[in-house]
């Protein structure tokens, strides 16, 4: 293991991997700060870059981004109330206040450090839990893996779907669906083609999360134009930033805080489906309560307590979400689901065997979350008032951009004008989807754990003489479908109690 | 009542069906029609999942939120998505520069940008730094202008 650290590090401070850090970061910081792009649509504008780059390298570029664009996405949160991804909405809760109050730049640190924190802890829980999680994981089977996905696909649409499990896991079937549009793996027989041949490849990852999630976020900004008081205000937010520097008091008010909310962000992360944004409301409501009822009365208002903990947990969370991605090869988020893709597009198959065969992809991503976390602190925040200034580049001129950087990205990996067209069709398809308020990250997982699952339960009927017995005599595919099964009927099961349980103390009051 | 929820639930069930259809032109061999697994697998159990989840939202949907279009500019929506397509038309015969370079220039026209010298300087530097970028940097040919003036110049 030392060895493998040893190897990752060395790779991990090469020049030209520096350098895509420290790129990563700015370019993440940037996009995310852009309301209505998230880290995904970032990552997706990515990578067409990473192809030609070296898997660790391409890895590390889009680590760098996803950090960036969680702390370009609590800028947007803090100065304009206007989170540019789910995970920051928290952010918005105390941050926003504390920059109407004329504190946007102690609210930035506030939320800088807490970030860098979060993420150390968490990079470092990362190191312990990855690898022997990994060890354990060696000894999965196809049938073990065909469970693992079914268990990946049910998380992400119980945690997703914003209480209604059934749409979410209805646009995971959706995703499910278009996977199987192309050459079937195995047999090599067309499917769903319509004869029509630049679908017998199937439909690219690139294509589809670059439609579904860049081209559909700019696409929603041309329907929604902004108002000229909103411009006014992002044109204030970014001029009046105030002092960066915290007080002695702040910093051990806050310290206590990160080392609570990192460990939960962390579990809450490597939970498949979980993720970022439950992590940051999770610990948001876990601090509000511990800080008893006097401070707790201040939570909403501006509290320092209620800025820390979400920024903390959802970067924790992130690196947390990464022990899922590269152990078992199960994306436990819309993000890490895009890397999977990535990271399958270079020839690399995440899971156990990417910790023994390419050990050093494996460390160089652990390593390099650490550098993103120091570039972050060392270099983002004191530019962050010149980052700002982003905010006020005109949407008439930025959107196009977006527009043909979406566009591009994927024509240059294929030159096929086919593809432009069949992304402006699942671009318009996603604004639509969007607007009915149907999650589209499941759909991407569901995508992309599709071909996988498939391929999966294939080997394993061949293994088993074609006999689906095998689903209950393994142990292990047993144990864990009914974990797959529960966390399905958990979130029905939850609010049954809960509203059970509300009833029950009403009564009481009303005795 | 129309919600969100039940629009969705009829587009997704609609999309299910057609797919359950076109699930039944998948070539199989006579032999692999025994077979525990074979190409149909899967994609007929995911219709009947599409199919059965979206007759369940339908109707136990208690959302009523109904979407919230109101104030949208639909027609720039449209025209860019025009724009967009046919970018995709000519890209290849008229050449990237130019092709690029309307798309670009309409596009932040459609959006309300109409002073000239922004149209032109906010899109052309950046048209020719990816064509730049594409060719000499990467290697890779992208033709910059349309076939029949690349021919006169040999």
């Amino acid at each position: 293991m030392l060895e493998g650290i040893l190897q990752g590090l060395t790779t991990a401070v090469s020049p030209m991997n520096l350098m895509m850090v420290v790129a990563g970061c700015f370019v993440g910081t940037f996009i995310g700060m852009l309301p209505g792009l998230g880290p995904i649509s970032a990552i997706a504008l990515m990578i067409p870059i990473t192809y030609g780059l070296e898997p660790s390298t391409g890895l590390i570029l889009m680590a760098g981004v996803y950090y960036g664009a969680i702390f370009g996405g609590s800028t947007s949160s803090i100065l304009i109330n206007a989170p540019g991804v789910a995970g920051t909405v928290a952010t918005a809760f105390d941050g926003y206040p504390m920059a109407k109050k004329g504190q946007a730049g102690k609210a930035l640190a506030i939320a800088a450090y807490s970030s860098f924190s979060g993420g150390t802890i968490a990079t470092i829980l990362l190191l312990v839990a990855a690898p022997s999680l990994a060890a354990v994981s060696l000894s999965f089977q196809s049938t073990d893996y065909f469970a693992l996905m079914v268990l990946g696909l049910t998380a992400v649409a119980a945690f997703a779907g914003k209480g209604n499990v059934v749409k979410a896991i209805l646009m995971t079937v959706l995703g499910l669906m278009i996977s199987t549009i192309g050459t079937d793996q195995t047999q090599g027989i067309q499917r769903f083609t319509m004869g029509i041949p630049d679908l017998i490849d199937g439909i690219s990852f690139l294509l589809l999360a670059m439609a579904a999630f860049a081209l559909s976020e700019a696409l929603l900004v041309v329907l929604r134009p902004k108002s000229d008081a909103d411009r006014k205000k992002e044109m204030e937010a970014q001029s009046n930033l105030g002092s960066l520097k915290l007080t002695r008091e702040e910093v051990k008010e806050m310290v206590p805080v990160i080392a609570r909310s990192s460990v939960l962000g962390f579990f809450v992360g490597v939970l498949p489906g979980a993720g970022a944004t439950i992590a940051s409301f999770l610990a948001y409501g876990m601090e509000q309560r511990i800080a008893g009822e006097e401070k707790g009365k201040l939570f909403g208002t501006g509290s320092i307590r209620g800025l820390t903990a979400p920024e903390t947990a959802n970067n924790a969370a992130c690196s947390g979400s990464f022990v899922p991605l590269l152990t078992l090869g199960i994306p436990g988020s819309g993000t890490t689901a895009i890397m999977l893709g990535a990271l399958i597009s270079y020839g690399i198959q995440p899971g156990p065997r990417l910790y023994i065969d390419n050990p050093t992809v494996f460390w160089s991503v652990i390593i390099s979350m650490y550098i993103g976390n120091v570039v972050l602190l060392v270099l983002n925040l004191p530019l962050i008032p010149y980052i700002a200034k982003i905010l006020s580049i005109p949407s008439t001129i930025l959107t196009p951009m977006i527009l043909f950087f979406s566009l591009i990205g994927v024509y240059f990996v294929s030159f096929n004008t086919f593809d432009i067209h069949l992304m402006v069709m699942f671009a318009v398809a996603a604004v639509g989807l969007r607007m009915l308020d149907f999650p589209l990250a499941p759909m991407l997982l569901g995508y992309i754990l599709g071909g996988m699952m498939e391929e999966n339960l294939r080997r394993a009927l061949l293994i088993n003489d074609d006999s689906w017995s095998f689903i209950y005599d393994r142990p292990l595919t047993l144990v864990i479908l009914l974990i797959a099964a529960a966390t399905l009927v958990m979130p029905y099961v939850m609010s049954k109690i809960s509203i059970w349980f509300l009833s029950r103390v009403e009564k009481n009051e009303v005795k | 009542m129309l919600t969100s929820d039940r629009i969705g639930a009829l587009v997704l069930l609609a999309f299910s069906i057609g797919y359950g259809i076109l699930l039944f032109q998948i070539p199989l061999l006579p032999f692999q029609r025994t077979a525990a697994f074979t190409a149909q697998t899967l994609p007929k159990a995911l219709s009947v999942m599409g199919i059965v989840l979206s007759l369940i939202l339908l109707f136990t949907s208690r959302n009523h939120d109904m979407p919230d279009v109101k104030g949208y500019n639909w027609l720039n929506g449209l025209m860019i998505c025009g724009l967009m397509l046919i970018y995709g038309f000519t890209v290849r015969p008229v050449g990237f520069i130019i092709s690029t370079g309307l798309f670009l220039i309409l596009c932040e026209y459609v959006l309300g940008e109409r002073r000239w010298k922004i149209l032109v300087f906010s899109t052309m530097p950046v048209v020719l730094f990816f064509w730049f970028l594409m060719n000499e940097v990467l290697g890779v040919y992208v033709a910059p202008l349309p076939g029949f003036i690349m021919e006169m110049g040999g």
